[in-house]
């Protein structure tokens, strides 16, 4: 298992292009901050999609729920990045679904799920919380 | 789930007909992938079997265990690091560099039918190219980043030791206590855009990460759940046999 997170640590939100380094911190922006990117349309469309991202369960709904991620980004790193969005227990357990009911590995990457599932311009992910094992 | 007869509409589990039809299934597009998994039947009787796996899969096999307040997650997003939630992670590197990657364990996974909780359960076990067997802290360790976290919360509520029901060796198996708790969440979800749901396929797809066994993004395109009329709709020969089906026990 390599560490594929790691380079995609940082920024999440406006998908800067220099998010390698990962003090550049996300700073926890509360979501009212920047509205979500619509204006995805600008930097480098090809590098990045379209996410939407919806809550089932129990789970917390983020206020932004749409966001342009960089292709590269793996699950891992989203779902990292919702759990720290959503102050997350360390008990909680985040999963991600595409299409619905499955799980992909947590070291796809977005731009592979988006190629798959994505419509309307957009990939749809369902996230929810869980305590999950036990 | 399609599969209305049952209380699967209802409930979030699974009975043993739905299981070996959905097995089945996922079987028919692992033969198409050549991925490994094959049905086992247990004195051959077709009515238990489960669906096994070997692969080998690279991994960190340390010296270090995995301690109870040791974080084995190697993110390096130092921004998660501010966050108190991760107050225990400090120690981001944990990697034995110079062995990641080297080490090839040989996993062998199971998934088998619960009667008592009427859901799949995972079963495995790990041993080195020399044959040596993995250690519960070993196979902790292992346990992909994405889940370390939660891992850390409580180990031995993740993944323990017990002996297979079946074949009546060690194995390690992933509590199945709370499958319920994140099949709920997609099993509604689809039910509520009218789509079926091949339960074994999504359970597997969130548990088998978890300890290293991998479910191929094809099988969420290809695999779909059993037939309403769940009868012999023979899914793949491996999963037939309904004829004195009258659900679990």
């Amino acid at each position: 298992m390599t560490k594929l997170h790691s380079s995609n640590a940082g920024t999440f939100a406006k998908m800067s292009d220099n998010a390698d380094s990962p003090t550049e911190s996300q700073k926890d922006d509360p979501p009212t901050q920047q509205p979500p990117t619509e204006d995805s349309g600008l930097v480098d469309e090809k590098k990045k999609i379209d996410v939407l991202l919806k809550a089932v369960g129990d789970t917390p709904i983020m206020k932004t729920k749409k966001w342009t991620v960089e292709r590269g980004r793996t699950v891992h790193s989203l779902s990292q990045f919702i759990s720290r969005f959503l102050k997350l227990e360390p008990s909680e357990q985040l999963f991600i679904y595409v299409n619905q009911s499955f799980a992909p590995s947590p070291d796809q990457e977005v731009g592979v799920l988006f190629e798959s599932f994505g419509s309307d311009g957009k990939l749809v992910l369902h996230y929810c919380k869980s305590q999950a094992w036990g | 789930m399609s599969d209305d007869t049952d209380s699967t509409a209802a409930s979030c589990y699974l009975d043993e007909k739905t299981f070996r039809l959905s097995c089945g299934l996922f079987l028919e597009h692992s033969s198409f992938l050549n991925d490994g998994w094959a049905w086992e039947e247990v004195n051959g009787s077709e009515k238990e079997g489960y669906m096994k796996k070997t692969v080998m899969v690279p991994c960190r096999i340390s010296s270090t265990p995995c301690q109870s307040n040791q974080s084995r997650l190697v993110d390096g997003d130092d921004a998660l690091l501010e966050e108190e939630q991760l107050c225990d992670q400090d120690e981001a590197v944990g990697e034995p560099t110079a062995a990641e990657g080297q080490a090839a364990v040989r996993y062998e996974y199971h998934v088998l039918y619960s009667c008592s909780y009427q859901i799949p359960v995972l079963y495995f076990r790990a041993s080195t190219l020399e044959g040596r067997s993995l250690s519960l802290e070993e196979v902790w360790n292992n346990v992909h980043p994405n889940y370390q976290q939660r891992l850390l919360q409580g180990p031995w509520d993740t993944i323990t030791q017990q002996e297979h029901p079946l074949l009546g060796q060690p194995f390690f198996m992933l509590h199945p206590c709370r499958t319920e708790e994140f099949m709920r969440p997609a099993l509604e979800t689809a039910r509520a855009e009218r789509k079926g749901v091949n339960y074994i396929l999504t359970w597997l797809s969130v548990v088998g990460p978890v300890v290293g066994l991998d479910v191929p993004l094809s099988y969420a395109l290809a695999v779909g759940p059993p037939a309403p009329k769940a009868e012999a709709t023979t899914a793949a020969s491996t999963a037939s046999a309904s004829a004195s089906t009258s659900g679990p026990d």
